[in-house]
């Protein structure tokens, strides 16, 4: 075969006879009309794989087919009979004919004119498709839906018909499944089935689209793309907080969020202007990536490559395009150079997420959000604390006070007390114990305020803080103090408190030697008497300095602890003697006249910012007036008895309103650093490379930003403005297309995740383009598209394959029947609750921690992860949707790995489909489905179906939507036979069947019964039928 | 849609086109389409799992894989990289002229100093071929003639979670195949009752490193080709077992109903899937056998199990799989990954490192011993090594006895027997300081073309299309196989 490129000897001969003709011809285009020809014939030797190249020659790129060589050019714009290409095709001879007899190609005569046509019209090369802006093309005649008008002309060119309407049975169970995750109820079927009007499945799908369930299925696609998950995903793997974006994903479906105002939010609701509680949630998308916090991880290289997976994911997803490549060299088939790629990962390269996650819970940036009705009682309590505090300023003005330091002679010492913990915990003290604390309030014993906390136990007991903030400060002579009331009748053996100054080795005790912390006779363990008498207040002092406290010592935890018997506690502090005329908390002038320092630390962080650096001297009258009022309520001693309880009502108020703000959910969430980071193009994909510099923007293949603002430089929320403006080539393909994808298995461009020169050509590119420009149209309408597809007769159509329509179509990329494929790992498992009665629909919150078999995190994890050990969850955790299980990136729970859940490690735009001896077990033996199938076999027991026969014909419409044959009847029969034979002979056995799983068995039912009706679902639960969508 | 997946959905139509053997009823697809063997009965695996079209490319030395992975990254100088003068150097600086201002990670980049710890191990050289090894591991120095030790491996990452990404998926990223992964895609299972992919993940006794499941699932590839963990408590394998009170018979009558119910529902839809999920359940069914007749040593010769060491009976320990990766192999598994954690020792490294070998140096030499005896070692590829070594300098406090060491993956020693590999010789070598390689550096991706080449494959044209690339275990950069230690 002479493969070299030379002049062939047929071209002057048909040059002559073909060189007119062209003023009938129509328009060719090169994406719609040639590249499919060459791409099929010719590509494959003289395409871009230089490897297999033959004659050096291209024809996929215009100059190289333009290129003249030794005189010869493959193609002369405009001029057939000068083009090689043209004589080779229509060679005679063996020896030069393309494509070469051995390749068993040829091309059609057609093929040849369309080849033709576009040579003489110019042989226009057009950029790779998914550059170029769709087009809405003429919707064909015909058909209603554009849908099945685009699919049925292309059906008819082939030779081939659409498929019949699926049975609305079979058609009902697709559309819950595809709109909800979950399958329809018999009542729902009867209902869908009963209504005969033509408007029946759009009504279905409106009232389908309404659901909670509805958002919750929509998500789960999308939590794929985000790669959404509860763990950090490297090194130790600990649990992270995201969850509230997760339950966003779910609203923002259920609201039908458009998908334009979803792309903004999701790249950057951060930087839109007062962005709301969702906007700053969905940030999030750009935290979910894996990060690490690994002891010597190098900051420079994780800051690299968080905003790489940032940049790649937010192309994969909205561009559908691989840029991966571009990290280390340019692409080498698309057109993003390295630069460009660094262009955009500029965009979030300044991300203010530290390199390291910390292996924390909360790595920020974070956002608090409140749950429902949280907002109302923290402004409830706000109210509250303002009156307090108004109680409080009224009080402090009533108080008579009179400067000792004013007095002459000046007074004598006193002794001053100050309590520390009356009625509740002190401020920001973390109340901890063997049980919690217990206050009671009279008739109880109670020494002073309105409460006393109160311990029984037998042994070793206590309860006690740290934390707590003011410390209560220890000075020269201090002493601690504490009331006790021992019961009478259940009288301690050794009462002790201990004292938190940064270690607990200061303990003083009452009675027996019975607890053996510190050293006996020491600072760490003193004695200092006999228990006092029961069954009254007590008063009971040490010395600060006998348990080792020494001045300048600040407490910041206090324990009341017991052996054996009943205790209680009241008021406690320190007291110490004083010279009034000399002490800042008891004279006025004594405070004012420390040094400022000193004084600061009395004050809020308002005041101490008001009057930093202004001496005493410097004080207005007002000013004087306002810190004398301030010192008078919050530092001077002799109005703190009166005080105080105000003040613990008020420290009430506001642990309530600390213990709001502790259960609130934190959510990671998306900022940029104050002063971005100069990027450049990494060398090699080196994060110590850096080569040249880059800054923000866009690839120059696509269409250009719009003009930089002159303030400020282009930021994320210009990137996604730009996906979203409507002129953007691929945003509105690539979201159609992956909805495609999922009602139909395939997209209408298979490649999902690849729209760039190395993926597939779109299957019905007129129809993918309409439907993109339609979505834009709509306003990005995510349910209208949805709905369009759902209604089209493609859609609805039966999904039965004759061993002819597989030969001709394996793949059924034309549609000429429904799609049928195995479903998604969570739909199976939310299918077995949902039928079994099982299913707890509760949304939202924390991930559970439903059933899983021992040893899935445990050998994976380290020591000291907080996600090795998994504890399952109780009662309703066991039977959440799918959606709400918590997922551990390194060791995701089986039922999503067996059935291709990815975990969530990058983001997935497709799961494969795969059909595994292991996913037969899981269906069989797991725990959920087992229990699932007793569930499901006392709901048919206890249906009102008069016989075997009846109970079958029932649990088979309940899993199938539709009634069994004859035959399916009658093997179901046997096998219920069969297995109420072997129960009947062993009734152990049946028990332990039907006592599988934390449900309980309905005692009402026999166990003989129950159990082999049990095998009986769980075999219908196995049935192909209802693993798939039909 | 996966392009794997696809390609095997082709498969599976193509056999289910040709396949010969069944009567469908009266189903006209069936007769056209001539008979097929009938799905209840024995079915052979490789129709499930086939080995791709061209593959494997040459004639494979091995035909099956066991990698010993030593998770945590053992310290080549106290293991196989005798260094004798290193004693002259104890406690003084490693010299800048080494060091050469490498990156050093972030535990020990703080250090002021960085002193020298020599092993305080002794060494031998063992056997004829006179292979280095040292007094922690003296079962192994009873094979040294049938291995070959790499002195020179190299990685490209610095800490445990990427470089155990890169050694076993070659991509420190995650969501790359595993290298079991890849063998099940390219070569097939040719087991009918097991999987062809087998991990054990044996437990240790101090908290260590953690695995990650992505060094044995399948990435990109359908999750069919993911190792499948053999476990130690509970069920061997997820699911095996029966619900409670349900025996094997009465499975038997469930799957026969289920059997015929879903031939029906593949004459309602035609959908060859069905075919295939039909035997999907039938080989669980074998599995359930299968399994436990695996995990059952009561016909292990007692001097097999004293071979293997005194935990060879006891499930769990690197001993116990050991024995139950021989079992598997014999039973045509493809791929066995045994990852042993516990080998980080930033810290009183001597004493750590022994209780280590304690646990592995018996039962990896019975392997090796014990799978020659068999005749199985000619055509079975071990491999035995860390995702990267340790320092020659102190980290934390040194002393003669005591000492701990940070990471390094500028050099380390791993070593491979059996099918395809050449007996008793050493290659590649590194300074006096085991810091730097000086002859023969072999990178992890030439290591795995390595083994892809033992099994007949050639790596470069081992590829799968993903993320516009064409993916390769061994990376984009062009790797070859370390041709000096092939058979």
């Amino acid at each position: 075969m002479d493969y070299s490129f030379g002049m062939s000897s047929f071209r002057l001969a048909m040059g002559l006879c073909l060189a007119t003709g062209s003023a009938w011809a129509a328009p060719v285009e090169f994406n719609r009309d040639v590249r499919a020809i060459l791409s099929k014939n010719c590509f494959a030797c003289h395409g871009k794989d230089a490897k297999h190249r033959k004659g050096k020659l291209r024809l996929d790129a215009a100059e190289d087919a333009f290129a003249s060589k030794k005189g010869v050019a493959a193609i002369v714009a405009g001029n057939v009979s000068e083009s090689e290409l043209w004589a080779r095709i229509n060679s005679g001879n063996p020896n030069e004919v393309m494509p070469p007899p051995e390749t068993k190609k040829s091309l059609t005569a057609e093929e040849k004119q369309t080849l033709k046509r576009w040579i003489e019209q110019g042989a226009k090369y057009e950029k790779h498709w998914a550059f170029i802006a769709p087009k809405k093309s003429k919707v064909p005649a015909g058909e209603g839906n554009p849908i099945d008008a685009f699919l049925q002309r292309r059906l008819a060119k082939e030779g081939l018909k659409a498929a019949p309407l699926a049975k609305p049975e079979t058609l009902v169970r697709r559309v819950y499944l595809d709109l909800t995750g979950l399958p329809p109820t018999p009542k729902e079927v009867d209902a869908f089935l009963a209504n005969k009007s033509p408007k029946a499945l759009e009504k279905l799908i409106d009232n389908l689209m309404q659901r909670q369930t509805y958002g919750e299925h929509m998500a789960r696609y999308w939590l794929d793309l985000a790669r959404y998950a509860d763990t950090h995903g490297l090194h130790l793997d600990n649990e992270r907080s995201m969850w509230p974006y997760r339950d966003w994903v779910v609203r923002a479906f259920n609201q039908n969020l458009s998908f334009d105002k979803f792309t903004r939010w999701q790249l950057a609701g951060d930087l839109l202007s007062k962005p709301t509680l969702d906007q700053q949630i969905a940030s999030g998308f750009n935290r979910c990536n894996v990060t690490t916090g690994e002891g010597g991880s190098i900051t420079a290289e994780w800051i690299y490559r968080n905003a790489i997976d940032r940049t790649s994911t937010a192309v994969e997803v909205w561009m559908g395009m691989t840029a991966g490549c571009a990290v280390c060299h340019d692409h080498k088939f698309d057109p993003l150079s390295t630069k460009e790629y660094y262009s955009m990962y500029s965009f979030f390269h300044s991300a203010a997420d530290p390199a390291l996650d910390g292996n924390k819970l909360d790595t920020p940036p974070i956002l608090r959000v409140p749950r429902p009705g949280s907002a109302e009682k923290l402004a409830a309590l706000d109210a509250k604390i303002k009156a307090v505090e108004q109680r409080i300023a009224s009080a402090v003005v009533k108080i008579k006070y009179t400067d000792p330091a004013s007095q002459t002679p000046l007074p004598k010492t006193i002794t001053k007390e100050m309590i520390w913990i009356e009625d509740a915990v002190p401020p920001k003290g973390v109340a901890q114990g063997n049980t919690p604390w217990k206050f009671v309030s009279k008739p109880d014993p109670v020494f002073s305020g309105t409460k006393a906390s109160v311990r029984e136990a037998k042994g070793l007991s206590q309860h006690f803080f740290t934390g707590a903030n003011p410390p209560l400060p220890i000075e020269s002579g201090t002493k601690l103090f504490a009331h006790v009331y021992l019961d009478t009748l259940n009288p301690p053996k050794e009462i002790m408190l201990q004292f938190n100054d940064g270690t607990w080795e200061h303990r003083a005790y009452w009675g027996g030697d019975k607890i053996d912390w510190g050293n006996k006779d020491s600072v760490s363990r003193r004695r200092f008497g006999d228990l006092p008498e029961t069954g009254k207040w007590v008063r009971l002092e040490v010395d600060a300095a006998q348990v080792g406290l020494k001045p300048g010592a600040k407490l910041n935890g206090w324990a009341f602890t017991q052996f054996d018997g009943k205790v209680y506690w009241d008021k406690a502090g320190v007291s110490s003697t004083t010279h009034p005329a000399k002490d800042p908390a008891l004279s006025w002038t004594a405070w004012k006249v420390q040094a400022e320092g000193k004084r600061n630390k009395d004050l809020t962080e308002a005041l101490r910012k008001r009057f930093k650096g202004k001496a005493p001297d410097k004080w207005t009258e007002a000013e004087e007036t306002e810190l004398r009022h301030h010192w008078l309520a919050r530092v001077y001693a002799g109005a703190q008895k009166e005080l105080t309880p105000i003040k613990t009502e008020k420290a009430n108020l506001k642990k309530q309103q600390a213990d709001i703000h502790k259960n609130t959910a934190v959510t990671f969430v998306m900022a940029d650093l104050p002063k971005p980071r100069q990027s450049f193009v990494m060398l090699r994909g080196q994060y110590d490379s850096p080569g040249e510099k880059v800054s923000r923007n866009v690839p120059a293949f696509l269409p250009p930003l719009p003009a930089k603002p002159k303030e400020r430089d282009y930021n994320r929320l210009d990137f996604a403005n730009w996906l979203v403006d409507g002129k953007h080539p691929l945003t509105a393909r690539v979201a159609v297309n992956r909805i495609w994808q999922q009602f139909f298995g395939v997209g209408l461009v298979k490649t999902s995740a690849d729209f760039g020169t190395q993926g597939e050509l779109p299957m019905h590119p007129e129809l993918l383009d309409w439907l993109a420009v339609q979505f834009v149209e709509d306003d990005w309408d995510v349910q209208r598209l949805l709905k369009r597809i759902l209604t089209s007769h493609a859609y609805r159509q039966s999904s039965r394959a004759t061993p002819a329509s597989l030969k001709r179509d394996p793949e059924n990329r034309l549609l000429a029947r429904a799609p049928r494929f195995r479903l998604d790992a969570e739909v199976l498992r939310d299918q077995v609750l949902s039928l079994s009665g099982l299913l707890v629909s509760t949304a939202g919150g924390r991930g559970v921690r439903p059933y899983q078999p021992p040893n899935i995190w445990e050998p994976v994890g380290f020591a000291s992860s907080n996600t090795r050990n998994y504890k399952q969850g109780k009662g309703d955790d066991l039977y959440r949707r799918s959606i709400y299980t918590f997922l551990k990136r390194t060791a995701p729970a089986p039922f999503m790995t067996s059935f291709d859940a990815p975990s969530r490690e990058q983001s997935c735009t497709v799961r494969s489909r795969s059909n595994t001896p292991m996913q037969a077990l899981q269906l069989m033996n797991d725990v959920q489905h087992v229990e699932a199938a007793r569930n499901l076999a006392q709901r048919i027991l206890n249906a009102d179906g008069a016989d075997d026969n009846a109970r079958i014909r029932w649990a088979w419409w309940v899993v199938t939507a539709r009634q069994p044959d004859a035959t399916e009847a009658k093997i179901i029969e046997n096998v219920l036979a069969d297995h109420r034979a072997r129960f009947t002979k062993d009734t152990v056995a049946a028990k332990k069947l039907i006592a599988f799983g934390e449900s309980k068995a309905d005692p009402k039912l026999k166990p003989v019964d129950l159990a082999a009706w049990t095998l009986v679902a769980n075999l219908l639960l196995n049935l192909d039928e209802v693993v798939n969508k039909n | 849609m996966n392009p794997a997946h696809e390609y095997h959905q082709l498969q599976n139509r193509r056999q289910f086109f040709q396949g010969a053997g069944l009567k469908m009823g009266g189903i006209a697809l069936a007769q056209l389409l001539g008979q097929r063997t009938m799905a209840t009965q024995a079915t052979t695996t490789s129709e499930m799992h086939p080995a791709l079209p061209g593959l494997p490319h040459f004639a494979p030395k091995a035909k099956n894989l066991i990698y010993l992975h030593m998770n945590g990254a053992p310290s080549q100088i106290d293991l196989f990289d005798y260094k004798p003068r290193l004693t002259e150097f104890f406690d003084k600086e490693l010299p800048d002229s080494i060091r050469n201002g490498q990156r050093i990670t972030t535990m020990t980049s703080g250090q002021k100093r960085f002193p020298v710890a020599p092993s305080k191990f002794a060494f031998e050289r063992c056997g004829t071929s006179g292979i280095e090894m040292s007094e922690l591991v003296p079962h192994m120095k009873g094979i040294a003639d049938d291995i070959t030790m790499i002195r020179s491996v190299h990685t490209d990452a610095i800490n445990h979670d990427p470089a155990c990404t890169f050694v076993m998926t070659g991509s420190e990223v995650p969501g790359k195949p595993s290298l079991g992964s890849w063998l099940s895609y390219g070569l097939g299972s040719e087991s009918q009752n097991l999987p062809a992919f087998a991990v054990f993940t044996p437990t240790v006794k101090k908290p260590s490193q953690a695995l990650f499941t992505r060094m044995w699932t399948s990435g990109f590839l359908p999750s069919k080709f993911d190792g499948v963990k053999l476990r130690s408590s509970g069920d061997p394998v997820l699911y095996v077992k029966n619900p409670p009170g349900v025996v094997p018979s009465d499975r038997r009558a469930m799957l026969n109903a289920l059997g015929k119910l879903n031939q029906k529902t593949f004459e309602r839809f035609g959908d060859p899937e069905t075919q295939t999920r039909i035997a999907q359940y039938e080989m669980a069914f074998r599995m359930q056998t299968s399994v436990p007749e695996l995990t059952d040593l009561g016909k292990e010769s007692k001097a097999t199990l004293e071979m293997y060491g005194p935990n060879a009976q006891k499930p769990g320990t690197f001993a116990h799989a050991a024995l139950l990766t021989r079992r598997l192999i014999e039973r045509g598994v493809r791929t066995v990954q045994i990852l042993h954690r516990g080998w980080d020792q930033h810290g009183s490294l001597p004493a750590d490192i022994k209780n280590q070998c304690m646990d592995v140096d018996q039962p990896t030499a019975a392997l090796v011993k014990d799978l020659k005896q068999r005749g199985m070692l000619d055509d079975t590829l071990i491999v035995f090594g860390g995702e990267f070594g340790r320092t020659v300098y102190c980290q934390g406090k040194l002393t003669r006895e005591n000492y701990g060491r940070d990471h390094h993956p500028r050099n380390f020693c791993m070593w491979m027997a059996g099918g395809g590999i050449q007996s008793g010789i050493t290659h590649g070598a590194t300074d006096d300081f085991s810091y730097n390689i000086t002859r023969n550096p072999v990178h992890l991706n030439e290591l795995n073309a390595t083994i892809l080449h033992c099994m007949g494959i050639d790596n470069s044209r081992f590829t799968f299309p993903f993320q516009g690339l064409d993916q390769r275990l061994t990376g984009v950069e062009e790797a070859h196989p370390v041709k000096a230690i092939l058979a």
